[in-house]
């Protein structure tokens, strides 16, 4: 569990994706240990999300936070499965490398990524949830919530996708600074030497000026529409998540509708169109 | 004043800032409770705006900090988090002195003006005023942080408007801090609790529509 914990703030500070450590082939991102760590980040978030079905202002159920504490990690997990096959075949269609341990690596990676930031953010969700009486404020601030977090993990998608296509590419020679920018010594005041900082390396950013390849975005594009069609539509399916005021608890709701078209009469609620 | 702006190198600085914010948020939430004695009311509004004006302060930073962590991190900043935090914690303590600083203040105001409305006002201006006080020396701090990385000076953004967002809504929540003449004394509303922006958004939102 700890080292798990570990691990996880591994990929978060960028080191487990870093060049080198790619390069090393210490692409480490456990798929066994991240996976229960993912799961254990989205009942954390489920918990928080649930909070709103406990205060008289929601629908007042109890089982609705224990459904959402389970449907929260089920979400990411089932829209892994099921997009996971088709994403691997056509990843190897464009001719990509990536094998197959490497690609669930990667995926589990930005999901703990995303779940990460989600979970972290749950402490304000619950307290809105605890203090608001409008369920369209609540459906509107978890969609936003949700989408800064997956716009995180895509963030670490598309930056560790890239290092893994230029890792193992001869470095280029360039003419002017250093492939990683070391900063110069600077010399204080009082004239003593301050060694360099070392550089910080983060999961997010590129890590030196090589831009991101045009087949990589293809196939980052194509992933993340995919990933996120069929996430939209897992949840829509898996709900209720947050429970209406005034229906009763029912683990599933009947199928029919969708999730974008359930968004956007959230908001005409909200700002009374 | 300087103690809470003097550099910070164990985490046992922290928890002394954190105290010194504590004690002074809430020796002005006392100050701010005493309208009820002032204006002839009841004297435990002293007490409970004593607790709440702490837990504005502190539990708003608390609720606000593993997700700004978490980004932080992200963006690779993880280094210089020790001093980030110290920096955000140094700015509520700023904050919290200010508002003693203004208590005074507070309480002359009471002494010469009655009016329940205008005392809520004033109080949201004390606070107004502590808060901007307060960021010159947060900025102060952070313009090394951003010399050495500038997504620092994003980060210090997202901090604000984050804290804003749950600031706002979790004065809402605490009301009332002051206790209006002739309503009973009491911690918390007897009404339903509602969201800040919804009621904000509702007021807007009527204002517009008698318009036409």
């Amino acid at each position: 569990m700890l080292s798990a914990v570990r691990k996880l703030d591994r990929i978060l500070r960028g080191e487990a994706t870093s060049l080198e450590a790619i390069r090393d082939n210490r692409f480490d991102i456990p798929i066994v240990g991240i996976s229960f760590i993912l799961t254990i980040l989205g009942m954390i978030y489920g918990l928080c999300m649930g909070t709103f079905s406990l205060t008289a202002s929601g629908s007042n159920q109890n089982m609705q936070i224990l459904a959402t504490t389970v449907k929260v990690p089920s979400l990411f997990l089932l829209t892994l499965i099921v997009t996971f096959p088709s994403l691997y075949v056509f990843n190897a269609l464009f001719g990509s490398r990536l094998n197959l341990p490497t690609m669930l690596r990667l995926m589990i990676g930005s999901l703990a990524v995303t779940l990460a930031v989600l979970s972290s953010i749950g402490p304000i969700v619950a307290f809105f949830s605890v203090s608001s009486t409008s369920y369209a404020f609540m459906v509107i601030l978890n969609v936003a919530v949700f989408a800064i977090s997956g716009f995180l993990g895509l963030g670490f998608l598309i930056q560790t996708l890239h290092r893994l296509t230029i890792a193992n590419q001869s470095e280029p020679q360039p003419p002017v600074e250093t492939a990683i920018p070391v900063e110069e010594a600077v010399v204080s005041p009082e004239g003593f030497e301050i060694p360099p900082l070392p550089v910080s390396r983060s999961a997010i950013r590129a890590p030196d000026h090589r831009k991101v390849a045009t087949g990589v975005w293809l196939i980052f594009r194509v992933w993340v529409l995919v990933f996120g069609l069929v996430g939209s539509q897992m949840a829509w399916v898996l709900r209720p998540f947050i429970g209406a005021p005034n229906k009763e608890f029912a683990w599933f709701r009947p199928t029919g509708g969708n999730f974008f078209e359930a968004v956007w009469t959230q908001l005409g609620r909200l700002f009374g169109w | 004043m300087l103690l809470a702006m003097s550099p910070i190198h164990h985490s046992r600085d922290l928890l002394r800032l954190a105290a010194v914010a504590v004690v002074c948020a809430m020796a002005y939430g006392a100050a701010m409770g005493s309208y009820g004695i002032i204006a002839g009311g009841e004297a435990t509004q002293i007490l409970y705006g004593a607790i709440k004006v702490p837990i504005l302060l502190l539990v708003t930073f608390l609720i606000t900090l593993p997700s700004f962590l978490v980004i932080n991190t992200l963006l690779g900043l993880r280094n210089d988090l020790r001093q980030v935090v110290g920096t955000l914690l140094m700015a509520q303590t700023v904050v919290a002195i200010a508002l003693v600083s203004l208590a005074p203040l507070t309480l002359f105001w009471y002494v010469s003006f009655r009016d329940y409305n205008i005392a809520i006002l004033f109080n949201g201006l004390m606070f107004a005023l502590a808060s901007v006080g307060a960021q010159k020396p947060l900025r102060d701090r952070y313009r090394e942080l951003v010399q050495r990385d500038k997504r620092h000076a994003l980060m210090l953004k997202l901090w604000l408007i984050t804290y804003a967002f749950v600031g706002i809504q979790m004065g809402w929540v605490l009301r009332p801090f002051i206790g209006k003449p002739g309503a009973p004394s009491q911690f918390f509303r007897d009404e339903k609790w509602d969201n800040a922006y919804m009621i904000v958004g509702r007021m807007v939102w009527d204002a517009i529509s008698r318009m036409f």
